[in-house]
């Protein structure tokens, strides 16, 4: 982070932020809310939401104001932010609208759109009702870990999350971060952890695959999908003996180990 | 800032488990408590042991964590998880050869030890002076 060098105003408070900070961190920094659904610090922001707008003006702008989404405006010297007024409260409640009617199901949405006032929906029900919202953050985390195994596909209405060519994406590594990040739990991922009696069994079914898992060497519960295993040794520079044993038996096994160092019994 | 550094004698542990606690609390979330980032057995009667994170030079988690959201903090020379940049894959419990991350399953990230920013709660608690932080 560079030099805290850039004075701004958030609600009538002054904080200082760093060259590249955008509105959205100064104020998640600082304590201020703003609520999003399509962001996450780890991933390039994105703005698909529409829920973190905020007003900003300048004393330079002679009155102007606008509306901006704070995860993705930078900073700039002398800005002035509001994070909540008449106005944003209208442009949250529409969006809230709009994301209660394409995703009756879901009860993060209703959960927030309850929370700012939205209880019902004013428009029409969709033909096919979802729980996607569309952040995009399964797209992007896909995209953060190197994998690039899905896309959106179409515009407009007709947008949505997509494996290309409607076939299991030959790139998926079943690491299953999509499922984990995505916040109205709409991308399936099944564990089976039925062992049989060779010790295989394990299976992670997502997109389309049926991932082998590598079992783990003391227990024998499944860990990660063996594709995952080779990638993430490949990409992180591990041995692949890193990924062969689950935590709680690493943790025996340390246990164990320190104790007989500690009794003299040696360390084996 | 001198560096200090966690140290533990296990001749002292009884696994009374008053770390485990004063972490829980330390690290509670709206009032609920936390995973504890330290345990401590028993392992044999009267042979008790505590054990946290190393803090390894060339950790394992931080060189697994695909989204960079473990690094070291240079005042405390501990390796901290940041919690909005984690997005909970589990890749640094699984890669820690001693198993001391673990996931927080209520907000879906990894948590592991980060000696309270300088001032470990579990060291300040400890009756048996079994870990002292100097």
């Amino acid at each position: 982070m560079s030099e805290k060098t850039i004075n701004l105003e958030i609600n009538g408070r002054f904080f200082q932020a760093g060259l590249g900070e955008t509105v959205l961190g100064v104020a998640r920094r600082e304590g201020i809310e703003i609520p999003t659904l399509c962001h996450h610090d780890a991933l390039e922001p994105f703005g698909s939401c529409r829920l973190c707008v905020v007003e900003i003006t300048h004393k330079d702008w002679k009155g102007w104001t606008g509306l901006v989404t704070a995860c993705l405006y930078p900073v700039e010297e002398g800005l002035q932010v509001t994070t909540d007024n008449a106005e944003i409260a209208t442009v949250r409640k529409t969006v809230l609208d709009l994301l209660l009617a394409r995703c009756p199901g879901s009860d993060l949405i209703r959960r927030l759109a309850a929370a700012h006032g939205v209880t019902r929906t004013s428009y029409k029900k969709p033909p096919h009702p979802t729980t996607c919202i569309l952040c995009g953050m399964c797209v992007r985390v896909c995209a953060a870990k190197g994998v690039h195994a899905i896309g959106t596909s179409g515009r407009g209405i007709e947008k949505k999350i997509a494996i290309p060519f409607r076939q299991a994406p030959p790139d998926c590594i079943g690491c299953a971060s999509c499922a984990h990040i995505c916040p109205t739990d709409t991308i399936r991922c099944e564990d089976t952890d039925t062992v049989r009696s060779d010790g295989s069994g394990g299976v992670r079914k997502i997109w389309g695959h049926s991932f082998e898992m590598a079992m783990c060497d003391t227990c024998g519960k499944p860990i990660l999908p063996r594709k995952q295993m080779e990638y993430e040794a490949a990409r992180s520079g591990l041995d692949e003996s890193y990924f062969t044993v689950c935590a709680s038996c690493s943790q025996a096994k340390t246990f164990k180990t320190i104790g007989s160092a500690f009794d003299m019994g040696g360390v084996e | 800032m001198e560096e200090k550094t966690m140290i533990i004698t296990p001749s002292r542990c009884t696994a009374c488990r008053t770390c485990e606690l004063a972490c829980s609390f330390q690290h509670s979330v709206n009032g609920k408590p936390g995973i504890p980032r330290i345990r401590a057995f028993m392992i044999a009667e009267n042979d008790g042991h505590v054990l946290t994170c190393f803090q390894c030079d060339d950790a394992a988690c931080v060189r697994v964590c695909p989204v960079d959201a473990l690094s070291r903090n240079d005042a405390t020379a501990a390796i901290e998880v940041d919690a909005y940049r984690c997005i909970g894959c589990g890749l640094c419990s699984i890669a820690c050869p001693f198993g001391h991350i673990r996931h927080e399953t209520r907000d879906n990230i990894a948590v592991k030890c980060n000696l309270c920013k300088g001032q470990p709660a579990c060291v300040t608690f400890c009756p048996t002076k079994t870990l002292e932080y100097k």
